[in-house]
Order: C-alpha cells, then sequence, then structure tokens
C-alpha cells in the first residue's frame, strides 16, 4: 500500500469505527442467528440449523407477504417517479430565473428534514372517514357514502409512501438534469427534433443516472418500512418487515432473522440490477 | 532580511508518475540569480512540472534542483525560500485582500498589528491599498492577479514562480500585467521562472527563454537568441515568425548552400563554415516572414546570390502595422511573408496574384 | 441528496446554467401544465402537514378531523403536563442532546472521510459500498442486529451508545455524500497555496479547508441533526428503556386520540424548522458576505 493510501485510511478510520461495529457486524450477528436455534425466551441455542430458512421458505404467509411488500414497492415507485420526474422537470426546463428555481427546489426538499411520523399521520385529518376529503366529496354531491378505503387501507399506505419518498426521486433526476447543457437542447431543436424527440432521446438518457440512484432509495426504503404500513394499513396489510417485527415482538430472533436475510438478499439483487445501468460512485461524487 | 542568492540550477532533473514514461526527461540548466525565465512549450510539455518541482509541490524522480548554492530537494517550499503564483490565483475566497497577503506571515505566529505593517506597505507597493477589505470574488482579474503577486511577494522569497499567470485574463489586460510583471521583478530584483504556451509573452518578458518539448529542453537562450536563431524546425515553428523549408542540398559554396526540394530548386543559404554539409544531405531552413520580399512577376530578377520563388498569392490579413500575405510558394506548407503596411499599400496585390517571393541567402538560416 | 447543497451554493453553478441564448418569451402548454403538477406536489407535501399544525391549536373539545372546535394551546399544555401521554419532556430532552451529539461526531468523521476520498486509495471501494450498504440496510433489521450484538456482549442498550451507534450508521453515509458533492469544488491549488506560504498541515485544515467549506460543513450538520431527531427504525430496538423523540410519537400513534398528538407534531416540526433556518440562513449569510452570494450580483 502506498503511503497515500495509508493517510486516506487513517482518514476514513472514523468512519470505519462507526460502520464495522453498527453496521457490518449487526448484519453477520443477525446472519448467525437466523442459523440458530431458540430456546422460545429470546435466546439463542448455538446449533446448526437451517430450519428457520425451510420455515421462511415453504410458508404461505411469506409468499404473501413479499407479494404485498413488492406490490406497494412497485406502484410506489411507479408515482415517485412520474411526480418526481415531471416535478425536477419543471424546476430545471421551465423555470427561467435561476434564484426562483432553487428557491422552489429548497421549498420541495424541507420536508425532507422533518419527521416521517408527523408526515404521515398528517394524512389522518384527510383521509380519514369525516375527513377533508371525504367532506368535500359528500358536499359536492360526487359521493352520497364516505369512502373507508381512503384511511387505514392499502390505499393509504401508497399515499403515504408516495408523500415521503417522492422527494428522493427529485433530488436526484433534479441534479443531473441540471447538469444536462441548455445548448445541447437547443441544438436538437434547432436540427427539427420534435419536443418528443428531445424528450426521449435527450433528456431521458441523460436523466438515467438520477432516475436510478432516486429509484435504489425508494426502493430500499419501501421494502426496509415497517411503519407506514403498520400505520396507515390500520393492521389490515402487512410487509416482510412489518412481520419481521412481529416476530421480534415474540422473541422468534432466528426465524426473524432468516426473512431478514432473505430480505436483504432480494433487496440486494434489485439493487445490483439498478447499479448495473449507473455508475453510483462517478454519479455521486461528481 | 536580504533575499540571498536566486539563482537555479537544474541537473538531470528527472520526473515520471507512473515510472514509465518521464514527463520531465534529463533537464539540466542554468538560471542566474535576478534572471526573467521563461519556460516556453504546448501544453503536456513538463513545464508546469519542472515549476512545481522547483517550488516544493512535487519531487523529482531523479536529479537536483540547487537554489543559491544549495540543493533543495526534499525541502519544504517555505525552506526553498521560493513562493508560486498559481494559475487562476487560487486566492482565498473566504479572506480579505488584507488578509490573504498577510497569510504568510500569519502561519509564521506574527501578531495582527506587525502583520498589518507589513502588508500595508507591500499594497502600497502594488496599489491595492484602496481595495484592502474587498473578498477576491469583488476585484477583476488584474486586481487579483496583483493580489496573488503580493502575497507571494511578501514571504521575502529568493525566486518567484509563476503558473500561466496571464492565462485567465483577456488580451488588453494581459499585455499591461505583462509590462507589471516585469516591473515588479525589477522591484525585487529576485529570480522569476515564468511558464506560459504563448511565445509572445515568453519573448516579451524573458531574459531567458527556455523552450520545451516532451519532457526536453529544445533551446534556451536570451530571448531575441531563441527567437532571430531557433535551432530547429520545432523552436522555429513554435515561436513562429519564420518560414521552415527543407530541402536536399544541391551545391555547397563557401559560406552558403543551394538546396532543391521536389516543387523548388535554386534555393540560397547561407552557412557557417564550422557547418559541415554534404552534397545530398537533406536539411531544414529557416527564413523569417519579414525578411522576405514580395516582388511583381514583371518587374525582372533580383540581384545574384538571393533565392526568387514564384508564388501565388492565397489570402491576405491586415494586421495594422503590416499585413501579412500568404503563399504557395511551397505547395501545401505553409509560406508566410509580412510586409509593413506602407510598403504594400503603395502597390496593393490581390489573392490570385503570381509573385516572386525574394530573400538574399544570408537572410536564411540552416538548421539542426 | 448531495444536490441540495450544490443547489444552496448558487453562484458557482450560476454562469453555466443560462448560457444558452434567450428564447421567445412565450411559454408553451407544458410550462403551464408541469406547473400545475408542481403546485399541486407542493400542496400535497405541505397540506396534511399545516392541517395538523392548525388542529393542534383547538380547544379542549377538539378532536383529530376539521372542523377546527375553538382556539386554545390547551394540547400543547396537555402534552407535557399529563401522564397519559407519556414522558414528552424527558424524550425531547434526550433527544436533542442526541441530536447534538451526532451532529457533532458526523461533522468530524464526515469531514475526514471526505479529505480521504478526494483521491483513489487501497480498498476505497470497499469502504464506499460499506457506506451505501449502511444506508440502504432496512433500518429496523439493523437495529435488532445491534441490539442482539449488544445483548451478546452483555451491554445495556441505551440512547447514548447504542442508538447513538445505529444513528451514525445511518447520519454519516448521508454526510459523507454530502461532502463528496462540497469537495468536489474544492479546488486543491488553495492547499497547495497555503503550503507554499508555509502553513503546516493543521493551519491549512484550519485556516484555509475548513473555512473555505463553511456552508457544506453547515449542510452536513444540518443533515446530522435532523436525520437523528427524526430517526426511528434504528432506535426502535436500540435506544433501550429511555424513549427519544420518535418513539415517543410512535407509542402515541399507537394509544392517543387526541390532538396531543398533533401538538407533539407542531412542536417537533418547529425543531427541525428551526435547524433547517438557521442552516440555510448560515450558508446564504457566508456566501453573501464573500460577495458571492445573490446580493452581490
Amino acid at each position: 500500500m502506498s503511503r497515500q493510501s495509508w493517510v486516506a485510511w487513517l482518514y476514513v478510520t472514523p468512519l470505519m469505527l462507526v460502520l464495522v461495529p453498527f453496521f457490518l457486524i449487526p448484519i453477520l450477528v443477525v446472519l448467525v442467528a437466523s442459523v440458530l436455534e431458540t430456546d422460545g425466551f429470546g435466546g439463542l441455542i448455538p446449533t446448526f440449523t437451517l430450519a428457520n430458512y425451510v420455515g421462511v421458505l415453504t410458508s404461505a404467509q411469506t409468499f404473501h407477504l413479499y407479494a404485498a411488500t413488492l406490490k406497494f414497492t412497485a406502484l410506489t415507485w411507479f408515482f415517485t417517479l412520474v411526480i418526481g420526474f415531471l416535478v425536477a422537470y419543471f424546476l430545471v426546463f421551465h423555470v427561467k430565473n435561476q434564484l426562483l428555481a432553487i428557491s422552489l427546489f429548497l421549498i420541495c426538499t424541507v420536508p425532507f428534514w422533518t419527521s416521517n411520523i408527523i408526515r404521515m399521520i398528517s394524512w389522518i385529518p384527510l383521509l380519514g372517514k369525516e375527513g377533508l376529503v371525504n367532506s368535500a366529496l359528500l358536499g359536492t354531491g360526487i359521493i352520497r357514502e364516505p369512502l373507508e378505503v381512503l384511511l387505514y387501507s392499502s390505499v393509504a399506505v401508497v399515499i403515504a409512501y408516495v408523500h415521503q419518498l417522492t422527494i428522493f426521486m427529485v433530488v436526484p433526476i433534479f441534479n443531473s438534469m441540471a447538469r444536462i447543457d441548455k445548448r445541447v437542447v437547443e441544438a436538437a431543436l434547432d436540427s427539427g427534433a420534435s419536443r418528443l424527440d428531445v424528450m426521449r432521446l435527450i433528456i431521458i438518457p441523460m436523466s438515467k443516472s438520477g432516475i436510478a440512484l432516486g429509484s435504489i432509495f425508494v426502493v430500499s426504503i419501501v421494502m426496509g418500512d415497517f411503519f407506514v404500513v403498520k400505520v396507515m394499513s390500520g393492521g389490515g396489510s402487512a410487509s416482510v418487515v412489518s412481520a419481521f417485527y412481529e416476530n421480534v415482538g415474540v422473541l422468534q430472533y432466528p426465524i426473524a432473522a432468516a426473512s431478514a436475510v432473505l430480505l436483504t438478499v432480494i433487496l440486494i439483487v434489485v439493487i445490483s440490477l439498478i447499479l448495473r445501468a449507473v455508475d453510483i460512485r462517478r454519479e455521486i461524487t461528481q | 532580511m536580504r533575499p540571498g542568492r536566486g539563482d537555479i540550477e537544474l541537473a538531470g532533473l528527472c520526473k515520471s508518475y507512473d515510472g514509465v514514461t518521464n514527463v520531465v526527461d534529463g533537464v539540466n540548466l542554468k538560471i542566474p540569480d535576478g534572471a526573467y525565465c521563461c519556460f516556453l512549450g504546448p501544453s503536456g510539455c513538463g513545464k508546469t512540472t519542472i515549476l512545481r518541482m522547483i517550488a516544493g509541490h512535487e519531487d523529482p524522480t531523479v536529479g537536483e534542483i540547487v537554489i543559491g548554492g544549495e540543493n533543495v530537494v526534499g525541502l519544504a517550499p517555505v525552506e526553498r525560500r521560493t513562493a508560486m503564483m498559481f494559475q487562476s490565483y487560487a486566492l482565498f475566497p473566504h479572506l480579505t485582500v488584507r488578509d490573504n497577503i498577510a497569510f504568510a506571515l500569519r502561519v509564521r505566529g506574527q501578531s495582527r498589528l506587525e502583520r498589518y505593517r507589513a502588508v500595508d506597505l507591500m499594497m502600497e507597493k502594488v496599489r491595492l491599498t484602496e481595495l484592502a477589505d474587498r473578498l477576491p470574488a469583488n476585484l477583476s482579474g488584474g486586481q487579483q492577479q496583483r493580489v496573488a503577486l503580493a502575497r507571494a511577494a511578501i514571504t521575502e522569497p529568493r525566486v518567484l514562480l509563476l503558473d500561466e499567470p496571464l492565462s485567465a485574463l483577456d488580451e488588453q489586460l494581459r499585455v499591461r500585467m505583462r509590462q507589471e510583471l516585469r516591473r515588479m521583478q525589477r522591484e525585487l530584483g529576485i529570480t522569476f521562472v515564468h511558464v506560459t504556451h504563448t511565445q509572445l509573452e515568453a519573448i516579451a518578458l524573458a531574459d531567458i527563454v527556455v523552450v520545451m518539448e516532451k519532457g526536453k529542453i529544445k533551446q534556451s537562450g536570451p530571448a531575441r537568441d531563441v527567437y532571430a536563431y531557433p535551432c530547429d524546425r520545432y523552436v522555429a515553428e513554435f515561436l513562429g515568425g519564420q518560414n521552415v523549408l527543407s530541402g536536399k542540398v544541391e551545391k555547397v559554396g563557401s559560406d552558403h548552400l543551394v538546396i532543391s526540394q521536389p516543387h523548388r530548386a535554386g534555393i540560397h543559404v547561407g552557412v557557417h563554415p564550422d557547418r559541415r554539409v554534404g552534397i545530398g544531405d537533406r536539411i531544414d531552413l529557416a527564413v523569417r516572414r519579414d525578411d522576405i520580399e514580395l516582388m511583381r512577376a514583371t518587374s525582372g530578377e533580383p540581384g545574384g546570390g538571393a533565392t526568387a520563388l514564384p508564388s501565388r498569392v492565397l489570402a491576405i490579413e491586415y494586421q495594422g502595422s503590416f499585413v501579412k500575405v500568404m503563399l504557395d510558394t511551397i505547395p501545401d506548407e505553409e509560406f508566410i511573408a509580412y510586409v509593413p503596411e506602407r510598403t504594400f499599400f503603395q502597390d496593393p496585390f490581390n489573392v490570385g496574384d503570381v509573385l516572386l517571393a525574394t530573400w538574399s541567402a544570408g537572410r536564411a538560416r540552416v538548421l539542426a | 441528496m448531495t444536490a441540495v447543497l450544490e443547489r444552496l451554493d448558487v453562484p458557482m453553478v450560476k454562469s453555466r446554467r443560462h448560457a444558452a441564448a434567450p428564447r421567445s418569451d412565450r411559454r408553451p402548454w407544458t410550462f403551464y401544465a408541469l406547473a400545475t403538477v408542481f403546485t399541486l406536489y407542493v400542496a400535497a407535501l405541505y397540506g396534511p402537514m399545516i392541517c395538523i399544525y392548525i388542529l393542534s391549536f383547538q380547544d379542549v373539545r377538539g378532536g383529530l378531523v376539521f372542523p377546527m372546535k375553538g382556539h386554545s394551546l390547551h394540547w400543547f399544555v396537555d402534552l407535557f403536563t399529563q401522564v397519559r401521554t407519556g414522558d414528552v419532556k424527558g424524550s425531547f430532552d434526550r433527544s436533542i442532546k442526541l441530536a447534538v451529539l451526532v451532529t457533532v461526531i458526523t461533522l468530524v468523521v464526515s469531514f475526514m472521510a471526505g479529505l480521504a476520498f478526494r483521491r483513489r486509495f487501497f480498498g476505497d471501494m470497499f469502504v464506499f459500498y460499506l457506506m451505501i450498504g449502511s444506508l440502504v440496510a432496512p433500518g429496523l433489521v439493523l437495529g435488532i442486529g445491534i441490539g442482539l450484538l449488544f445483548q451478546w456482549l452483555g451491554i445495556n442498550a441505551s440512547w447514548y451508545t447504542s442508538a447513538l451507534g445505529a444513528q451514525l450508521s445511518w447520519t454519516l453515509p448521508f454526510g459523507v455524500l454530502v461532502m463528496f458533492a462540497v469537495m468536489s469544488r474544492f479546488d486543491s491549488a488553495w492547499q497547495e497555496a497555503a503550503r507554499d506560504l508555509g502553513a503546516s498541515r493543521w493551519q491549512t485544515i484550519r485556516l484555509v479547508v475548513i473555512p473555505i467549506l463553511a456552508p457544506g460543513l453547515v449542510a452536513v450538520a444540518l443533515f446530522g441533526f435532523t436525520l437523528s431527531y427524526d430517526e426511528f427504525a434504528r432506535s426502535l430496538q436500540t435506544a433501550g428503556s429511555l424513549n427519544t423523540l420518535p418513539l415517543e410519537i410512535w407509542s402515541m400513534t399507537l394509544n392517543v386520540t387526541s390532538p396531543s398528538l398533533y401538538a407533539l407534531g407542531t412542536v417537533t416540526t418547529i425543531v427541525s424548522f428551526v435547524a433547517i433556518g438557521v442552516s440555510i440562513g448560515a450558508i446564504v449569510l457566508i456566501n453573501r458576505r464573500r460577495g458571492t452570494g445573490p446580493a452581490s450580483h
């Protein structure tokens, strides 16, 4: 190792002192726990077993949980992508005043720095049976009975996810779009490209890395979430991690660990598929 | 504090980043104390690397750097008593002009009062007093350069190293700041080493011009020598102002040769008696563009010992004090004559005219 | 997220963005369509939050939905005095302390890592992917891993040990990513100039690097503070017996059905907004003082 590398490692040592004991080892602990037996009281018996995996993989419940989680992931990904792309496109290509664009961008990002739980429960006065949306719909006569499907349902879960996570699409897509030289677009228009062509041939390909980065955030957060599902579905839906949470609640660590490992594997597969499309480090560090 | 001797000697200097190719390849050079030296060459020729090695921002792979009789390799920049003016200046954006200039004194632990006294003197010298409390972002390019100069000079270096100091300025300012640099150099009385890729800048400023190519020195010497007597085709073409021709020696006289080449014959060129040339040798020769006289083809042949090549005018560019006439004298090669403005307009040529491009043998020089 | 501050540094990107020649002033229909989408998005982003702020100011008859029943600060008082709502004051206290601690550590560690990552080094991709892994790992799973680890080691989980570490595993990747964006603007010639003028390594960092990077460091601090202050999933299994504020809110969502919940939402959001306001204000101020801000143009 060169002298330069030694110095660099000196500088990343504090980072590693956090990541190793609070990320790497805990993940290994979960991996280990997934192949141990439980004594039923929260203790682990150091006997190797694959029974936990067999249990997880053969249960019909697992299938339902994954189906539900993937459904939520796909829906959330779709809506956040469409909204995020349009918002970023508007800010970059339609707001001509630089200062205004940045202010509007900041307005979009501020909620990121506030509490997720609060933002989630703030849908209650809107979506509830007597909430604003139902009152408005009843008032205009569109519906006769209040819609119960709005809160404590899958719809509410997706709404809460999209509400929380669109920002993770807006920011990276905005970032890659802002890097597109406006003169490229003008050159394309001058050479007779339609605006659809510009979108298809220039803007989307050049925003690809931002889309990929945003997708990684959205997918990993939805797949790892449990409290939005728990609160917003009113107990009606579950996800892989909320089931995991229940298992932990009844001290079934090995089963929970096995399902967590499975989830992590799936997550890694999905993320590496996304990563094949883009060099994430280049995207982030530039 | 007296600056001490600022003469520089580079001995067998090499620099390689990958261990395979040398960016700087065996450079030997002496720069006397108090000289203004310009390294000139295209980007990637190693000139900036040499500067950075003299400054102590990079270590040579092989070789010695001697300043004032002392080998400085391995020493920190301050210990070398050199100071560097960076390309685009690298002024600290968060510090005022005064604090930028005072930086070196601050890190030496001087009190605020003490360092401001020194800085105020320096600011007066470079006419920055009015701007003392400005931040770099609010200065013009020329002002920034003066701050950079003052910041470097306050360390009382014996050598000032300038990396493309004028490249960030526009054309007019560049000429003004050139004079400013020269004036500062005289006032400080220290050695300046200046890196540039603009030949005009180098010959206007330097006592010694060092022309580089691919990590090697091609030619070094007083500006006039390098400009008027380039040693080879590369230097002649890089410094400009010369037409370079190549051809085969037909005849060897006592003080001149006659050269021919596929398209043109009877080119006369003066040669130093020590230079040994045989018939059939291939040589390059150079003729200054302002030494070429253009004559109407009808006005008769020039006198003996002169070269006269029939040429067609390809293009004409008015340059103010002279007119640049591009000719097809040597097919497929650039051949240009600079005609004094008044002379040209006494009997102006047009594109397509056929002329004789003439020069006397003594004006042409054989290149290495 | 790195873009957030790239955008805060207005002036550096300013000249680049509108280099193209001005086009005609007539806006295409897409402008209006997209402006509508944008407005709806912002309305949906803030609307619900504003609803609960308003509803938290009801009087004692207040419920969870509109219409407003009176105006008072009843539920705020209720929040800090009633036993039923749990130990709000204590958890508030702990969350602020923890957030400050996390901010300081995040700032220092991210800054150092940012310095290291300016050049390639042996094993840099390993560190990088470890960081990305820590960022995308499901928080609850990681929290339980940390909880189990502490249990095996026989250390009691508490907010200032295991939860601190768990939160850092979340804030540090963000901090370092923000540092990447900040560092990409840092010209190493500044460092060389300082060295040339005789500054030691430490003097260079103290007098040149840190002041120049100040706006970026403020942004890192903002991420550290707010992400820790609102962190929930990773703290759930690692905070031990004493709750942090988000955990308190979580338990309230499960058993409190009065506007106290909204009042707590209002209070905690005010803290976040203060942090955001101070940070953005500081960044704008620094940039303006450098004469690079919008004011001087």
